[in-house]
């Protein structure tokens, strides 16, 4: 049961390789020794910096590893979980084995520990040599212990945190309606932003850093109590360190306790039943009609819009384009430094400083319109059988695409406005290029997701192969890349007292780029669409 | 497409699924209103047939027409023509029926009224009235059945392929499909039609077609099967036991009780 577990847990990690336990513990062992070199090599670095506290540094990073492995194998098991297909969970064979509460508990949490035990390994093998050189060891067999209790405690979570969800989904479910849609879109955004909150270098060194000087109200917080047993068994309080210790442990078995009750309680998730009213399912005329879309295409786009707001599996993809430009403008919230003005410099230039949240804008575009053929799945029969040709069907994933990423846009866009003092100029001419980098990406995507699609609905579809998602991820910042190019170049040729202007022509260059890429996408799409409609062998 | 021409004709048909044979040199025709009855055990390439009759799959060798329309190379004309039930509909769990349908009738490009009429007239004949704001999510596998044959007879086809629609389908609403498959029949539209049910076979189908590991073992009416297995006055269960060479079922039974 724990290798069935564990191979359904393959989203991050390929399938060849949870299915084969040895060669995750292979991996876990030639992790150890790499990040023991880096160990050695990070240990050797910072002796040679003069006054150094190195009794603080070896403080951080040790109680940062238990910390970061409850977050990491929680977070782990949280998007495992927002990414599995509520529909394939309720059919799970699991369900309805004879298999009980605490096994299943036991099972999972123990699989969630297996397949992402080579990050530990990373953590433990990386503080070996600095303990052995800062004569820390006795610390170190404490960390190694409460690493591994941590990566536990973070797994057993989530097993709370699945049958919480599965009981939360019941009710959501009982009430009804859109603005339970609504609902569960804003809290797979929030989930993902408060996600990449708990692994933002600030934080983390922030949250340290009050733990070494003593903040006593932290010591009140179990998620950090097996951080507080090593920082004071670095200190070599032996009493405070055991109590800590004993906590950690404690906490640990309330968890798995909580864990097997709650299964016992909500076992499955049900499938979801929300009833939306009938009147107006009916459509008239589309509003869209004016802009020139037909029926036809009109309801394709409402049929994508509908999937993504309604499947779980899908909301994490398009709250994506979202939340990339909210991560990437983290640094400058979050940095104290001066900001750069666009208010003095030409639009063209100021407009610059917003790239990068085209950045995010762009990547978000990409996977969305990577994973768009794949979402299909064992519903592929539905598009075949219908009267559409491969060309519609690519612009209507082409059309949502960069109709969901153009939110993200506008944001970024609005960002880098109030951020940056951009005039309204720059900020049109941020909008434009952005909308090009949409496109180009969308298409690229499209293309590379039909060439790769992956239909499975396991328990977490994929929905493009890992060769695909390689491959496009490549090719995504390859035209990401030559769509800077000429900017860059033209930067550089400005600050050696070339002309402003060039930074105009370099920008028009970028746009005839990125549209160049959007249109050989496009067209490299329309074979492979027509392959999957004319042999659909689900 | 002249009248006596026929509505469906598959000509030495063969499908390749790797190195497996799904259809091997498989030929039939179907007439214009006729209603013909694919049976066969599980993978005899009944469903095969059907989706490359729809355009699903790619012939390996041979060619199929429908309405005189090469399947392969005429497709979109054919998909516009023709009306499909896949054996387990997978339809849009995201969608209510009535948006999933909604959806169907866009792409087949139906006016607002005609798909608005037609849509209440199915969901009352088939007991999904005041379900039809309900997710398919929440369906039952013959409420889902019920959605996928609505969805097929939308658009007024004039082939219906129907694989094992029946499934799962109450009493009164099998009635009504079948009524509705006769009386479809007798306004021209053609239907291909499998099920493991074989009185089911026998009431509604004009003709026969019994296949077996992608070949066709045996076509006609019920009577002329009857005649062919030398069982005359036999239930078409015999006929059909005979024909596909199951070896006597008690047999199995004693050996699974073992």
């Amino acid at each position: 049961m724990i290798s069935r577990l564990r191979s359904a847990r393959r989203s991050f990690v390929p399938r060849g390789l949870t299915s084969r336990p040895l060669l995750i513990a292979v991996i876990g062992v030639i992790l150890f020794v790499v990040s023991l070199l880096g160990g050695v090599a990070t240990e050797s670095f910072l002796k040679v910096i003069p006054n150094l506290d190195v009794q603080s540094l070896v403080a951080i990073i040790f109680g940062g590893i238990p910390l970061f492995f409850v977050g990491f194998y929680f977070t782990m098991g949280l998007l495992w979980e927002l990414n599995a297909s509520a529909e394939s969970e309720s059919a799970d064979s699991v369900n309805w084995l004879p298999i009980s509460p605490s096994e299943y508990v036991f099972a999972s949490s123990l699989s969630t520990e297996y397949t992402y035990s080579p990050g530990l390994m990373i953590g433990l093998g990386f503080s070996l040599p600095i303990a052995i050189f800062t004569n820390n060891l006795p610390a170190y067999s404490v960390l190694v212990f409460l690493a591994i209790i941590a990566s536990m405690t973070g797994s057993v979570g989530i097993e709370v945190l699945r049958s919480a969800l599965a009981r939360a989904s019941s009710s959501f479910n009982r009430v009804g309606g859109r603005p339970v849609i609504v609902l569960r879109i804003v809290a797979i955004m929030l989930i993902l932003v408060l996600t990449q909150l708990l692994f933002n270098g600030f934080i983390i060194s922030n949250v340290i850093g009050s733990l070494v000087s003593g903040a006593s109200s932290l010591s009140f917080v179990p998620i950090f109590w097996p951080t507080l047993a090593v920082t004071k068994a670095l200190e070599s309080d032996v009493v405070a360190s055991g109590l800590f210790v004993i906590l950690s442990l404690a906490l640990f078995g309330g968890l798995s306790g909580l864990a097997v009750f709650m299964k016992k309680r909500f076992w499955v998730l049900p499938s979801t039943s929300i009833h939306l009213s009938g009147k107006g399912a009916i459509t008239g005329p589309s509003r869209l009609g004016f802009l020139g879309m037909s029926q036809l295409s009109v309801a394709l786009l409402r049929r994508e819009l509908r999937s993504a707001t309604r499947r779980k599996e899908v909301i994490r993809l398009i709250v994506l384009p979202l939340i990339l430009p909210v991560m990437i403008g983290f640094p400058f919230f979050l940095t104290p430094a001066s900001r750069p003005s666009g208010a003095s410099s030409p639009p063209a230039v100021s407009a610059i400083l917003g790239a990068p949240f085209l950045l995010g804008v762009g990547l978000g575009a990409l996977v969305l319109a990577m994973t768009s053929m794949g979402q299909e799945g064992r519903t592929l029969w539905n598009l075949g059988a219908l009267p559409l040709s491969a060309g519609r069907i690519v612009r209507a994933k082409l059309l949502f695409t960069s109709l969901i990423t153009s939110i993200g846009l506008i944001a970024a866009a609005i960002v880098s406005s109030l951020l940056f003092s951009l005039s309204i100029y720059s900020s049109v001419l941020l909008l434009i290029i952005g909308f090009i980098v949409i496109l180009a990406e969308a298409s690229l995507g499209i293309a590379i997701g039909s060439r790769f699609p992956d239909f499975s609905e396991g328990p977490r579809p994929r929905f493009v192969t890992v060769t695909g998602s390689i491959i496009g991820t490549v090719l995504g910042f390859i035209t990401l890349g030559l769509m800077v190019a000429p900017v860059v170049v033209a930067i550089v040729l400005a600050s050696f007292g070339g002309s402003q202007a060039f930074v105009s022509v370099a920008i028009a260059a970028s746009g005839a780029v990125g549209l160049a890429v959007a249109f050989v996408g496009y067209r490299l799409s329309i074979g492979p669409v027509e392959k999957i409609l004319s042999d659909v062998s689900t | 497409m002249a009248l006596t021409e026929p509505a469906v004709e598959v000509t030495h048909l063969r499908k390749m699924y790797g190195y497996n044979v799904a259809l091997n040199d498989v030929s039939l025709s179907v007439s214009l209103g006729e209603v013909r009855g694919l049976l066969g055990p599980n993978g005899s390439g009944k469903s095969t047939l059907m989706k490359t009759l729809v355009g699903l799959l790619k012939p390996s060798a041979g060619f199929a027409r429908v309405l005189g329309l090469d399947v392969d190379r005429d497709s979109m004309m054919v998909k516009r023509a023709v009306g499909y039930v896949p054996e387990t509909p997978r339809l849009y769990e995201f969608l209510t029926a009535a948006e999933y349908l909604d959806f169907i009738a866009d792409v087949r490009g139906l006016g607002f009224q005609e798909k608005s009429q037609r849509i209440k007239r199915f969901l009352g004949a088939l007991d999904l009235e005041g379900k039809e704001g309900d997710m398919i999510s929440s369906y039952s596998q013959g409420m889902k059945q019920k959605v996928a044959i609505m969805a097929a007879l939308l658009h007024h086809p004039k082939i219906l392929l129907l694989d094992e629609p029946l499934n799962g389908l109450d009493p009164k609403s099998a009635r009504v499909v079948k009524e509705l498959i006769h009386e479809l029949s007798r306004e021209g539209v053609s239907t291909i039609f499998s099920t493991h049910v074989l009185e089911i076979a026998e009431a509604i189908c004009d003709r026969i077609t019994i296949l077996q590991h992608g070949i066709i073992l045996a076509e006609g009416t019920s009577q002329e099967l009857r005649e062919k297995a030398g069982l005359p006055g036999s239930g078409l269960e015999d006929v059909f036991l005979k024909l596909t060479g199951t070896r006597d079922v008690q047999d199995i039974v004693e050996a699974l009780l073992r």
